[in-house]
């Protein structure tokens, strides 16, 4: 599906980008994330931590959900729009994010 | 003296209590005595031994085949003698209570490639070679770990020449060289977001790149997190071969064999409540390189070297 498309599901665009998600993956340590997230994949997280857009970039993640109702720090929106990565967040928890876009195809 | 008894003799006063019984190889593959020689010499071929022990009938050690006796049989064409004929009885064997040191005298002495461990009675429990004694010293010493996955049974040896030597490398001019700078950590993950761009620049795959990528950040997090120094990343490019060096003059790793473990972090908690230390570092880079070398004392700083193989499946 399209980044943009995130939107409309209730996920709050900070930082908009082009392209598409075909997976996703939950988790809060970024080495995790890193050694088996999937590229173009969609990465629901708590991290607000300006780290999260280079662990990002090196594994191909598209876009970053910040879950719980956490607040991304203003050096993540500015690296994020540097790096050509979208940012949204939400009020719904990890699990509820993740059901969700399970629900609309995300594998 | 060649290189490797050089190494061994200046290591060796570190380690004087270490015991045969504590890095002999075990089990130990025998032949017995009255077995042909063609037979030796197929047993050596498929293991890639040079030698091994020969044992009686009670499973006694009586002697050694070696390659060099293989050899002499095939010049008198007596491949089909038995292994006793052609074996060297003189044997000079350890006993697994002996010191590290001894071993290293005895392969100076003697200059066999091996020595057999036995107990009382003769029983051959163990086998040491240069190989042995070399892991043995290189695990006690803590400051390199070697993972390779394409040599993996007997690589250990073979790495520490090449890369303590390190000729191929320190000739080249490293292509892309990023300073680390350690005093900010949301600057982690910078050097090895350049060096992604920079291998897609130069048309390598994605996948491909995803993996280099992905352990130069888990290196680079470590210069940040723990090294309490500025470090170098260097990277070397060959059409389907990528080298990634990291370096720091921090203060080293303890012991790089428990920092290998899964799970084992040193990490402060301000990194960890943002998402680091959760002792993975390590592993990942091994998961995600196919070769990686690890040199460090404390206090003298770490030396991450990461070789990185274009697998077939990666060239789209």
């Amino acid at each position: 599906m399209k980044i943009s498309e995130l939107e409309s599901f209730g996920f709050e665009c900070l930082v908009p980008a082009e392209g598409e998600v075909f997976h996703g993956y939950v988790g809060d340590l970024l080495s995790e994330v890193m050694a088996h997230a999937e590229s173009e994949s969609v990465w629901l997280t708590v991290q607000s931590h300006v780290n999260i857009v280079a662990v990002a970039v090196v594994t191909g993640i598209k876009a970053i959900i910040l879950c719980g109702g956490c607040k991304y720090d203003s050096e993540t929106l500015k690296k994020a729009k540097e790096e050509k990565i979208a940012l949204f967040r939400t009020k719904m928890n990890s699990f509820k994010s993740a059901g969700k876009l399970y629900q609309i195809g995300l594998r | 003296m060649n290189k490797i008894d050089k190494i061994l003799k200046r290591i060796q006063n570190y380690f004087k209590e270490v015991k045969v019984k504590e890095f002999m190889s075990s089990p130990v593959i025998s032949i017995h005595m009255d077995r042909k020689l063609s037979c030796a010499k197929e047993m050596l071929r498929l293991k890639r031994f040079s030698g091994m022990p020969v044992i009686n009938d009670e499973e006694r050690l009586v002697g050694i085949i070696s390659v060099e006796d293989i050899i002499r049989a095939v010049e008198n064409k007596n491949l089909d003698s038995k292994v006793f004929e052609e074996m060297s009885k003189d044997v000079v064997t350890l006993d697994e209570e002996d010191k590290i040191t001894d071993v290293v005298r005895n392969f100076e002495v003697y200059g066999f490639g091996r020595f057999p461990v036995v107990d009382k009675e003769k029983h051959v429990i163990g086998i040491v070679t240069k190989h042995d004694l070399m892991t043995a010293l290189l695990s006690k010493l803590s400051i390199l770990y070697v993972h390779d996955v394409r040599r993996e049974p007997f690589v250990a040896t073979e790495n520490f020449r090449s890369s303590l030597t390190g000729i191929n490398i320190e000739n080249e001019v490293a292509e892309f060289k990023f300073y680390i700078d350690y005093k900010d950590i949301s600057m982690a993950g910078s050097g090895a977001s350049k060096l992604k761009k920079f291998l897609l620049s130069k048309g390598f795959p994605p996948k491909f790149v995803k993996r280099v990528a992905v352990a130069t950040y888990e290196a680079e997090a470590n210069v940040v997190i723990h090294s309490g120094a500025f470090g170098v990343i260097k990277a070397y490019v060959e059409p389907y071969y990528v080298t990634v060096r990291v370096e720091d003059n921090g203060k080293g790793i303890e012991d790089v064999k428990v920092a290998m473990q899964e799970g084992f972090s040193t990490a402060p908690d301000y990194v960890r409540e943002i998402g680091f230390g959760a002792g993975m570092g390590l592993p990942n880079m091994k998961k995600c390189s196919d070769k990686l070398m690890i040199l460090s004392e404390p206090k003298k700083g770490v030396i991450v070297e990461m070789n990185f193989w274009r697998r077939e499946d990666e060239n789209i």
